[in-house]
């Protein structure tokens, strides 16, 4: 039992570390949510038991359980539910960053985003307007020699 | 232990009201006076009742709280020593800070105050938890408000910084909550420190692989060298308050993380990889104040000095021992100081801004009348204290070094910044308000350097929370 979640924990597990080294940025969404998932997977088999159900009046016979083998163990439960809820909502983030990416690039590949922002860097440049100065266009040097030409 | 009346209200505020707050600026539009300053109020009463813990912490020792009423080991519970509230409130106050600092220039985003309070709530939550996985819970809480507020702004690039932070930080956060799963499948519980209680007991051998991971996790957070790739991306788009609490608050996740798991859960495994710890320390200062002096651009240069100073902290932590954990304390608060000051200066123009500023860079490089000097001292002191004296030696001299390093590079940056004036920007005189905040924290970082005592009183007594495995 525990082989066989160790296996389908690490193969979920690999296959999103794949997709996160993609270039396509929705590929490396489904990543980052497959990774999640296994960490979840991983949650639950951390308290992998067999047992009754774990509803509180207690089945008759004690802690042991009618059966004999006692409950199962609800923790594993409550943070499975809490994890899977953080990841749905940092999926729903990430899948938002990528649409307004789409929006303002009109393409969702990383290495053709980094492309369109080389060449608006190179066009904020030659514009050379002085409010911009996050983009290190020009050394010191420069500067100074545009101030003794004043 | 006090009545827990008054103990639960008092752990439940410094997080309550912020989180409160941000609920209700969520739906409000953050970009009216009124809605910030209410932010800022909401921010405020936090920080105070954070400084209350404090004191109640520091005279009476650990604050404590079962919450729901449950027994102790079912419920989830709240714990403050005195490392949590001096993290916790270092952290309110930087974000604080930066609010403030925002509010003067002028919010753009309408949920910027909400997002902000939700930092401040997670973050908070998360130094006051005494359990592992609600400290997960209020880590991504704080991390997913933080991956908003990255490309605060609103420009496309930034947009890029705020997706690659995200993803990298998403992945350190799974690979730290299957540290926590294998914990509770080792202990049997998520109590702090029933965990570190259960832990004596187990080989080491089984342990040290989650040691392993829960430490990979949190050298990511701390942007610590081989794994840093992120970190300059993400500072260099973003805007001055929005790096001042990255850098200032949001980092001490890690530090108090590898503090609170490394030195509270896990010690033996933390001494077992002290040399791995301390190598990765030293490449870190090394490595950041180089590539931060090949830099031109002002935030990119101290988004690789926050690599090397990071470097610091964990330095003192491979250290160990009382003397290393409270230098670690010590050098994390001394470091938040900093960033703080450096960060908000340096995106402002003008003679305070720039004197401000080249308080910070002292303080960074650590010269005498700033508090940076005690930070310096405190790690020198740890790594002086090391065992073996080659390896003792050489950590000092790459403490040298590194302190050598940061001072030129700031002055490159302040020169730059500050010295050569340019030409055709008469229209950007800094907001009077934003000036003030600057140079009060500058007189702070030179105040709390000459009146040192609460301060190394404060990370004594944090250290020794720490060795005592957090029972009081």
């Amino acid at each position: 039992m525990i082989l066989y979640a160790a296996l389908v924990i690490s193969v979920v597990f690999a296959s999103g570390t794949f997709l996160l080294l993609q270039r396509d940025l929705t590929r490396v969404v489904v990543g980052i949510i497959l990774v999640s998932n296994a960490a979840v997977l991983f949650i639950i088999s951390a308290g992998l038991t067999r047992g009754e159900p774990p509803i509180y009046p207690l089945p008759e016979g004690g802690e042991q359980g009618a059966s004999g083998i006692g409950v199962s163990d609800p923790l594993v439960q409550a943070m499975a539910l809490t994890a899977l809820i953080i990841g749905l909502c940092v999926a729903a983030l990430l899948l938002a960053m990528v649409y307004k990416l789409y929006t303002s690039h009109q393409t969702i590949d990383l290495e053709e985003i980094a492309d369109v922002e080389m060449r608006q860097a190179e066009a904020l440049e030659r514009a050379d307007d002085p409010e911009v100065e996050e983009v290190p266009a020009e050394g010191p040097e420069e500067v100074e020699l545009r101030e003794e030409t004043r | 232990m006090t009545a827990s009346g008054t103990s639960g209200l008092l752990l439940a505020l410094p997080f309550g009201i912020p989180w409160v707050f941000a609920a209700v600026l969520a739906l409000l539009d953050g970009r009216k006076r009124w809605v910030g300053l209410l932010a800022a109020a909401g921010l405020g009463a936090g920080f105070l009742s954070l400084v209350w813990l404090t004191f109640v912490v520091l005279r009476d020792g650990n604050v404590e709280i079962t919450e729901g009423g449950w027994p102790e080991n079912v419920g989830i519970t709240l714990r403050a020593d005195a490392l949590s509230v001096a993290f916790a409130t270092i952290c309110a106050g930087v974000i604080l800070v930066s609010l403030l600092f925002e509010l003067s220039l002028g919010v753009r985003w309408r949920t910027f105050p909400a997002l902000v309070l939700l930092v401040a709530a997670g973050l908070t939550g998360l130094f006051l938890t005494g359990d592992a996985f609600n400290f997960y819970v209020f880590f991504e809480i704080s991390m997913t408000a933080s991956f908003v507020l990255v490309g605060y702004r609103e420009e496309d690039y930034q947009v890029r910084a705020a997706f690659i932070f995200a993803v990298v930080n998403l992945l350190g956060s799974v690979v730290f909550l299957i540290g926590i799963a294998a914990l509770y499948s080792v202990t049997g519980s998520l109590d702090m420190r029933v965990i570190a209680e259960r832990m004596v007991s187990l080989e080491p051998s089984s342990v040290i692989a989650i040691a392993a991971v829960i430490f990979a996790a949190f050298f990511l957070k701390l942007g610590l060298f081989p794994f840093h790739f992120w970190l300059p991306a993400v500072y260099v788009g973003s805007h001055a308050p929005v790096a001042a609490i990255l850098s200032g608050a949001l980092a001490n996740i890690g530090a108090y993380g590898l503090l609170r798991f490394g030195g509270g859960i896990l010690p033996r495994e933390l001494e077992f990889g002290s040399a791995v710890v301390m190598v990765i320390g030293a490449a870190s200062i090394i490595y950041g104040s180089l590539q931060a002096v090949s830099r031109r651009d002002a935030s990119e240069v101290l988004a690789y000095s926050a690599i090397g100073q990071a470097g610091y902290i964990i330095l003192a932590l491979g250290v160990g021992g009382s003397v290393g954990y409270a230098a670690a304390v010590l050098y994390a608060v001394v470091n938040s100081l900093n960033k703080v000051v450096l960060f908000l200066a340096a995106g402002l123009r003008g003679p305070a801004a720039g004197a401000a500023f080249a308080v910070g860079a002292f303080s960074v490089a650590g010269v005498p009348p700033a508090v940076g000097f005690l930070g310096k001292v405190a790690v020198f002191k740890a790594s002086a204290a090391v065992d073996t004296l080659l390896a003792s030696v050489t950590l000092v001299a790459i403490i040298f070094v590194g302190s050598a390093l940061s001072f030129l590079y700031l002055f490159q940056v302040y020169q730059r910044r500050f010295m050569a004036p340019k030409q055709g920007d008469p229209g950007k005189t800094s907001p009077a308000m934003a000036r003030f905040l600057v140079v009060t924290l500058a007189a702070l970082v030179l105040v709390v350097g000459l009146w040192p005592e609460p301060l190394l009183l404060l990370s004594e007594a944090a250290a020794t929370a720490l060795s005592s495995g957090g029972s009081s």
